[in-house]
């Protein structure tokens, strides 16, 4: 499962998209300067407090910060090696601020009000005379078939595990892609089914 | 009727045509005139001419046999290379773009078919489809999903749906464009008994004319008629009595006298 969404109907669900985006961005451009580490402190114990106002669900949503981990010890480590450990943890604590705040985001937006809110971003394509619907398809897609794709991956490594004993090889990459080409094929023909990435003139209705 | 004879360039008065006459359900709604097909230089069906109006028709024949290319020409996805396909009376050619107005058409597998994360997406998307405005269409596919006892499935992420659950959003995502014919590609084949059980009751409640394709012949032995595709071929076109039983025998027979399926 890869749809970030937490459902829910706290304050910040029911915030309009648009507001939040604004916010978050102004909240990156007020952090991004701020360089005395305890002040970034602070900061986090307010974000975290932000997710805490979400219920005890929220506060397991900090488990964003997982893929972080490794990244977070490879700055660091590279400041102390520089000797200069405090911008480390400044370094650290930006990152972790941001991250967190763009992910509250996510997890309180559903996708489809997220596209409403950016698809004017995407307007100019209508010059090139580009429907704006297809690249917020593109995003709806890439999110929706992120855990179908990882399904296929892992069953492709069931089968060569069942019959080489072993775990993963990179001879898996080739079959992977051409099984996720295929798929392509399937999905392009249903979303035609059901009137193509442009929908049904609406002229006609 | 003039709308029968003539091919009418007016969308307005071709869309009331076709809702008119379809209506009038003793009239054909997809008539193939010596239709072939081919695919990359392959004959995959040849010289079918038939018409269709029972409100449950069944289709049988082996992978491969031409099944899904011959259901594909009624929705649009393929075109004819000879002869015409004519869908509510109107050649598919015209008609191509707005094809998924009238005819819903779901997958084998609804792996391939879903293309939002969320069920509420997935069933608002055939409505904006239509021209609905997001908000409304968010609320007319909570309404839905209510109706049809799926409400609580509303904000869950299609991902974690029961492969029998999945099969039945897909359902209703192509049912909430409200369709003339619905068009069925072996729709059972990744399911359990209990959800082939439950989405046959689905189906058989449905007003929509039904094609369905299905390797589960008991699931066809109520239809109306049955086609069995052989080689590109209609090779028997009549009631389920005597279709199913006579492919069986087929099916039987190549088994015993081909058991490793050396021949082609």
């Amino acid at each position: 499962m890869i749809s970030l969404y937490l459902p829910g109907q706290s304050w910040l669900h029911r915030c309009p998209v648009r507001l939040k985006l604004l916010c978050l961005a102004i909240a990156s451009l007020l952090i991004f300067p701020i360089s005395d580490p305890r002040l970034l402190g602070i900061v986090l114990i307010v974000v975290v407090g932000l997710y805490g106002s979400l219920g005890p669900q929220g506060l397991r949503q900090l488990k964003a910060l997982k893929p972080l981990v490794s990244l977070v010890v490879i700055i660091f480590l590279l400041h102390i090696v520089a000797g200069s450990w405090l911008e480390g943890v400044t370094a650290v604590l930006r990152l972790v601020v941001m991250v967190l705040l763009a992910n509250l985001v996510s997890i309180t937006t559903r996708m489809d009000d997220m596209m409403e809110a950016v698809m004017p971003l995407f307007a100019p394509l209508r010059l090139l005379g580009m429907s704006p619907r297809k690249p917020a398809l593109a995003v709806t897609l890439v999110l929706r078939f992120a855990p179908v794709l990882l399904s296929v991956y892992s069953s492709l490594r069931e089968a060569y595990q069942a019959r080489s004993g072993r775990r993963t090889s990179w001879r898996l990459m080739a079959p992977f892609l051409l099984q996720s080409l295929a798929m392509s094929e399937n999905v392009a023909e249903a979303l035609s089914a059901r009137g193509g990435a442009d929908g049904l003139r609406q002229d006609k209705a | 009727m003039a709308f029968w004879t003539r091919q009418n360039k007016d969308t307005k008065s071709k869309e009331a045509a076709i809702a008119a006459d379809f209506d009038a359900s003793d009239k054909p709604y997809a008539v193939l005139q010596n239709v072939s097909l081919e695919l990359e230089g392959r004959p995959v069906l040849q010289d079918i001419s038939l018409s269709l109006q029972e409100a449950r028709v069944g289709i049988v024949g082996l992978n491969g046999s031409g099944k899904s290319s011959l259901v594909r020409l009624f929705n649009g996805l393929r075109m004819p290379t000879g002869g015409e396909v004519r869908m509510f009376g109107v050649s598919t050619e015209a008609l191509r773009e707005e094809l998924p107005r009238y005819v819903g058409f779901v997958f084998q597998n609804p792996d391939h078919q879903a293309i939002f994360p969320t069920v509420e997406e997935e069933i608002a998307f055939g409505l904006t489809q239509l021209g609905v405005a997001r908000a409304e269409a968010r609320t007319q596919a909570l309404a839905f999903l209510d109706r049809h006892h799926c409400g609580h499935l509303a904000e869950k992420p299609f991902a974690d749906l029961s492969e029998g659950q999945k099969q039945l959003i897909c359902l209703l995502a192509v049912l909430v464009m409200k369709p003339k014919l619905l068009i069925l590609d072996e729709p059972m084949s990744s399911l359990d008994g209990l959800a082939t059980r439950r989405i046959g009751r689905k189906l058989a409640k449905l007003d929509q004319k039904i094609l369905m394709i299905s390797h589960d012949l008991d699931l066809l032995r109520n239809f109306d008629r049955v086609l069995w595709v052989d080689e590109g071929k209609i090779r028997m076109d009549s009631v389920p009595g005597d279709v199913l039983p006579a492919y069986e025998a087929d099916l039987e027979q190549r088994a015993e006298r081909d058991p490793e399926g050396l021949q082609p």
